[in-house]
């Protein structure tokens, strides 16, 4: 009888859920906005559905990301930086180094046989992570996911001095005020995020091949600004916002493996999709 | 307005050691003797840590008034807020060390009202007589803190004593010039007791003085080897304890009850090891505090990490001592009690100079942490940056990776907060770097497995 793992990311801006066998089956994203973040178990359910499988055909599900212990019916829960580890190590075996720009914070995860064996994260400011694109993509009236294709035209890319988000916006609009090209600015702004997280990521003593992951990886300019800090190109999976989620399917069935060899028994949580716990 | 904030309620930390569970109440009886004594009319001066006149001011019955002490009461009681504000309020930078933005701004609060701020922590900080600063290489506040609070106090004299060391070089003796160091030190500590004899009255005891000397000698030997008793397996005390037997070794120095206490900790960790009583039953990955003051107002977070199976068996934070027996010059034949301070001085600060000149491109920081990761059987090692602390922080990541480049690699942790200013602090955030960091103490451990 086939096995079937779950991993599910509930990110702070985005939920990723993914349902595996041997590959990915199933993956669904969905937004963990105030109003969906109780509804994991509807991503859940979508993932199940695209599988067309019932939930009590999951052997194992594990939860990740910032709200993972608030999903009921995870059966364990995982820290991002490993799963997100043992995602990247899948999907690129070749990579030892991850950053991974989220939609509330960046992270570094240096690789080694595939597990995580050191990491930094950057959780304590919004400048080098998701949220400072989309704070100053609304200051400049442009639409986040048209950002990266835009800053790919910049002639000269302009230099954004501030760090704080909510001074850079002041900022960016100033510079559009004193008649710098769109472009040119957006490009700046993602030159500004490169040099933040390529300046805590090197903390790590960055090693190649680097993955890129997360919302950040989707940024064609983003990405382009951080291979010129590093001075080569980055990996990108294939979907980078489902490592995560990918990695805690594997690190699920890692634990059934491991938990079969040594013929002990499994701890699982009840088979009903039940809304995460958040403002109990 | 400030003055109508309340304090957060607190969680308390739990203790590994009946001698840890002890700090509180003497801390608290402590700040309250302050207040009793400027009523008594007992002359009273505000004092820096590690100052090198902790047994002049004994001898002399002068009571000490630790402004760092009662600013990381005020964090710990999550009370510090309407002090750090009151500064800012004053023009102070909120950048700047918010031990000395909180004890500023409590003195500000308590001079404009002529006693103490509402409901101040443990009965607030009393009023000195004097103020004795202590300049160190590192810190600046330790000069310029005492000199900004005449700004409200413009009567209360300000003696400031200078502190330095050698510093490291890998390409000379510090053994050199030590002697001009300590005979700078001493001249500082002549005019210190100069100063002292003419704000007081008194004069200085000189054989009562060199009692305390040797009293302080043997409590640094005994603390020393107290803490060498911590590399047992599983580890009797952990790094949360030691944040509260600092009191003794930093407030408490040239005191027999700091010498006692060290005494009854000691033979609790024999027991406790005899018994082999560690800090959580099941200890696995044991961690040192490589460096940062700890978050006052987070000390539970030692709990969270040993929920996860995480001790700490040994920090460099604190650890202001080390065996007097140890060093390269018998202190007992200085008998002159001045030169011994000065000398012990520059012998505490030097004391890893020579391992680090053995090993190319290391320092003795790194050295340290190097002995310390091997004596105690180190897994991983856990800095705090605290933002407002510059001197004490800013070569902190340095120092990690330098240990990286001349030792080994190993996991490392570092967190970012504040020591007083909670507003720095994100409970969450901090929990899920330690989990995320457990994960990868594990993950180097099953490789090695």
């Amino acid at each position: 009888m086939s096995q079937y793992f779950a991993g599910i990311d509930l990110g702070s801006t985005m939920t990723k859920a993914v349902i595996m066998n041997q590959t990915v089956l199933a993956s669904v994203i969905g937004p963990t906005g105030p109003e969906h973040r109780k509804l994991a178990n509807q991503v859940m359910e979508e993932a199940l559905v695209k599988a067309n499988l019932p939930f009590a055909d999951i052997t194992y599900v594990v939860a990740t990301g910032y709200g993972r212990i608030n999903v009921p019916f995870a059966d364990k829960q995982i820290t991002e930086i490993s799963c997100h580890a043992r995602g990247v190590s899948y999907l690129l075996p070749e990579a030892r180094t991850v950053i991974d720009i989220g939609g509330q914070d960046s992270k570094g995860i240096k690789l080694k046989d595939g597990r995580a064996v050191d990491f930094v994260m950057n959780d304590k400011c919004a400048a080098g992570t998701g949220r400072f694109l989309e704070v100053t993509a609304e200051g400049l009236g442009v639409k986040l996911e048209d950002m990266g294709k835009l800053s790919l035209t910049a002639k000269n890319a302009v230099r954004i001095s501030n760090t704080c988000t909510v001074f850079a916006t002041q900022e960016v609009v100033a510079k559009l005020a004193e008649g710098a090209p769109l472009p040119d600015i957006i490009a700046g702004l993602h030159e500004a995020i490169a040099a933040r997280v390529y300046s805590m990521v090197g903390r790590l003593k960055i090693e190649r091949e680097v993955a890129l992951t997360g919302g950040g990886a989707k940024n064609i300019g983003l990405v382009k600004a951080l291979e010129t800090r590093l001075g080569y190109p980055v990996l990108v999976p294939p979907e980078p916002l489902l490592t995560g989620a990918i990695g805690a399917a594997l690190l699920g069935k890692d634990i059934v493996r491991e938990a079969v060899e040594k013929g002990e028994a499994l701890l699982r949580s009840e088979r009903r999709l039940t809304e995460a716990t958040f403002f109990t | 307005m400030t003055e109508e904030k309340k304090p957060e309620e607190r969680k308390k930390r739990k203790t590994a050691t009946e001698a840890a569970s002890k700090i509180g109440p003497i801390v608290k009886a402590t700040i309250g003797g302050t207040v009793r004594a400027r009523e008594e009319g007992k002359p009273i001066a505000y004092s820096f840590i590690c100052c090198c006149y902790d047994e002049i001011i004994r001898t002399m019955d002068i009571v000490p008034v630790w402004t760092e002490n009662y600013a990381g009461v005020c964090g710990a009681k999550r009370d510090a807020q309407r002090f750090l504000e009151r500064a800012e309020a004053e023009n102070f930078s909120r950048s700047l060390c918010t031990y000395a933005l909180c004890g500023l701004g409590f003195d500000a609060w308590r001079e404009e009202l002529g006693e103490m701020p509402p409901e101040s922590p443990w009965g607030g900080q009393a009023r000195p007589d004097m103020m004795l600063g202590s300049g160190q290489i590192l810190c600046d506040p330790r000069n310029k803190w005492f000199q900004a609070a005449q700004r409200y106090m413009p009567d209360v004299p300000v003696y400031d004593v200078g502190l330095p060391w050698p510093p490291y070089e890998d390409d000379y003796d510090y053994r050199e010039v030590q002697g001009y160091y300590v005979k700078y030190i001493v001249e500082e500590l002549k005019g210190l007791v100069q100063f002292l004899e003419k704000h007081t009255g008194r004069k200085m005891d000189w054989d009562r003085l060199s009692e305390l000397v040797d009293l302080a000698d043997r409590t640094w030997n005994l603390i020393w080897e107290t803490y060498e008793l911590r590399r047992a397996v599983p580890t009797p005390m952990g790094t949360g304890d030691a944040m509260n037997t600092m009191v003794p070794i930093v407030f408490m120095m040239g005191t027999q009850e700091a010498y006692d206490f060290f005494k009854e900790l000691n033979d609790e960790l024999k027991h406790k090891i005899a018994n082999k009583e560690g800090v959580i039953p099941d200890e696995k990955y044991r961690l040192i505090w490589g460096g940062g003051l700890p978050s006052w107002f987070a000390l539970t977070d030692f709990n969270y990490f040993n929920s996860k199976g995480a001790v700490f068996p040994v920090e460099t934070t604190y650890r202001m001592v080390e065996a007097i027996y140890n060093f390269d010059i018998d202190l007992s034949k200085i008998t002159d009690p001045l030169e011994h301070i000065a000398w012990r001085w520059v012998k505490f600060w030097t004391y890893w100079y020579d391992r680090a000149k053995k090993r190319p491109g290391s320092h003795p920081d790194v050295e340290r942490l190097i002995q310390y990761i091997e004596d105690y059987k180190i897994d991983g090692i856990v800095m705090h940056e605290a933002f407002s602390c510059r001197s004490w922080h800013v070569g902190l990541i340095w120092q990690l990776n330098l240990l990286k480049k001349v030792y080994r690699d190993i996991p490392s942790l570092i967190l970012e907060s504040d020591i007083v200013d909670i507003s720095s602090y994100n409970e969450a955030d901090t929990k899920a770097r330690i989990d995320a960091f457990i994960d990868t103490l594990e993950a180097v451990k099953s490789k090695g497995r």
